[in-house]
């Protein structure tokens, strides 16, 4: 989906560690995300959980503020202390659970970890996390986008991150070719339509079989149709010994 | 023939409308008001606004899926075949910023039901990329998806050009989408010498 700068990462070479991509980004990372948690403690928290999940529910332009308030036992006088608007609890539903999504990707980094594996690692814990929070995979990869304003911008945010990650295929292609700026971009694009696909045909329980595919897709621009079919394969591979 | 025509203006009129205001700003009256038509009219064909846009969508997808149809089949060989109907997409959303940014980029906040015909159009596609299976040397080595994953590729692309208000300028796009389309088929080193064949 859209960023205000697609070509930022190209014109900046993206930082080597992890920590000063988020800080670029301004992103948090690592923190306890609280959507779906087993019992929310707070008038905040359960507004955020009231609001990720109408927003999942029905979409967060149907959403009211009357329907996060029934849904969270919470007065309207109250929302309002708590927040300006509905996009201002959207957001910080949205930046709450982004934490999670990045410490994931933090967690499958490391910089002696070849790259291809990188990429798998994350992708893999990504499908996992969005198959286990079935109204975070749908506020962050489908109401988010749509929404415009600040929420679109963290949206963005991510992506970005996880764009400059892709990137470091091109430090040691195999093949020497010379292969477009954008790949990085249509790759995650491409994973990202068959993610989304897969949540509104109602299958988000079932995303992490989509692996193989994913690491298909993301390493063939860099490492050629021999070598992402080996990386595919092993995914799957390790896939099913972990499903053992 | 009159309720035809009436219909034809009424999905002109929802496309117009929708571009202009939002979908979210726009009321029946608006699209009655540009249809030219009466307010009974409008209910005796659709039970409110939202079955209104979807037929204009799925009219106008159908107009698209058409034209580069049409210039893919003229050519010869999948790769060829692909560069003629990628030429076609972007210089007929180029031609049409207004619909290109409707019909990709504010589709996604019309509500669940417009999501999902935005899916179904882009799915539309799909016989064009399963053909490059058959072109490839192993095709059915291939992952089940990868057809599906091109799209998006492509889609992705075209869809961050619009946002970025370059959409006059897609037809510059043609080598990056062309790339993104032949290399889960081809490889990468066959796919820049597919790109470079101009």
């Amino acid at each position: 989906m859209p960023s205000a700068s697609p070509d930022s990462s190209a014109s900046a070479p993206p930082p080597k560690d992890i920590g000063g991509l988020l800080e670029q980004e301004r992103l948090p990372a690592g923190r306890e995300a609280l959507l779906e948690p087993p019992v929310a403690h707070s008038q905040r928290e359960r507004l955020l959980v009231a609001m990720a999940k109408n927003a999942a529910d029905k979409g967060y332009g149907a959403t009211t503020i009357a329907d996060i308030c029934t849904a969270a036992g919470v007065s309207r006088a109250t929302f309002y202390e708590l927040f300006k608007d509905k996009e201002d609890c959207f957001h910080a539903a949205m930046e709450l659970s982004l934490a999670d999504a990045m410490g994931i990707i933090v967690a499958a980094y490391s910089p002696d970890k070849p790259w291809a594996t990188m990429v798998r690692d994350a992708t893999a814990g990504f499908l996992e996390l969005l198959a286990s929070r079935p109204t975070f995979a749908r506020m962050a990869l489908i109401e988010a986008p749509a929404s415009g304003g600040r929420s679109f911008e963290l949206y963005a945010s991510g992506k970005r991150v996880l764009q400059s990650l892709l990137e470091r295929g091109r430090d040691d292609p195999v093949e020497e070719e010379a292969i477009p700026s954008s790949v990085s971009r249509a790759a995650l694009s491409a994973a990202e339509s068959l993610i989304v696909g897969q949540i509104l045909s109602g299958n988000t329980a079932r995303l992490p079989e989509l692996l193989p595919d994913i690491v298909y897709i993301t390493t063939v621009p860099y490492l050629g149709q021999e070598e992402a079919l080996r990386q595919s394969r092993e995914a799957e591979r390790r896939q099913a010994v972990a499903d053992r | 023939m009159v309720a035809r025509s009436q219909r034809e203006r009424l999905l002109d009129a929802a496309f117009d409308v929708v571009a202009e205001k939002g979908y979210g700003a726009t009321t029946i009256a608006d699209l009655t008001r540009e249809a030219g038509i009466s307010r009974t009219t409008f209910y005796e064909m659709f039970e409110d606004k939202e079955a209104c846009f979807l037929a204009a969508y799925d009219s106008a997808v159908d107009v698209f899926v058409r034209r580069i149809a049409a210039a893919f089949e003229a050519e010869e060989g999948w790769p060829q075949r692909v560069r003629a109907g990628l030429r076609v997409l972007l210089e007929s959303l180029a031609k049409e910023p207004r619909f290109a940014r409707l019909a990709l980029v504010d589709v996604g906040s019309a509500g669940p039901a417009a999501q999902r015909r935005y899916r179904a159009g882009l799915q539309r596609m799909t016989p064009f990329f399963d053909e490059g299976r058959d072109f490839a040397p192993d095709g059915r080595r291939l992952p089940a998806n990868v057809s599906r994953m091109a799209i998006g590729a492509v889609v992705g692309l075209v869809s961050d050009e619009i946002e970025a208000g370059r959409a006059d300028l897609l037809p510059d796009l043609l080598p990056d989408v062309l790339f993104a389309t032949l290399v889960p088929y081809l490889g990468p080193a066959a796919a820049a010498k597919e790109v470079g064949r101009g």
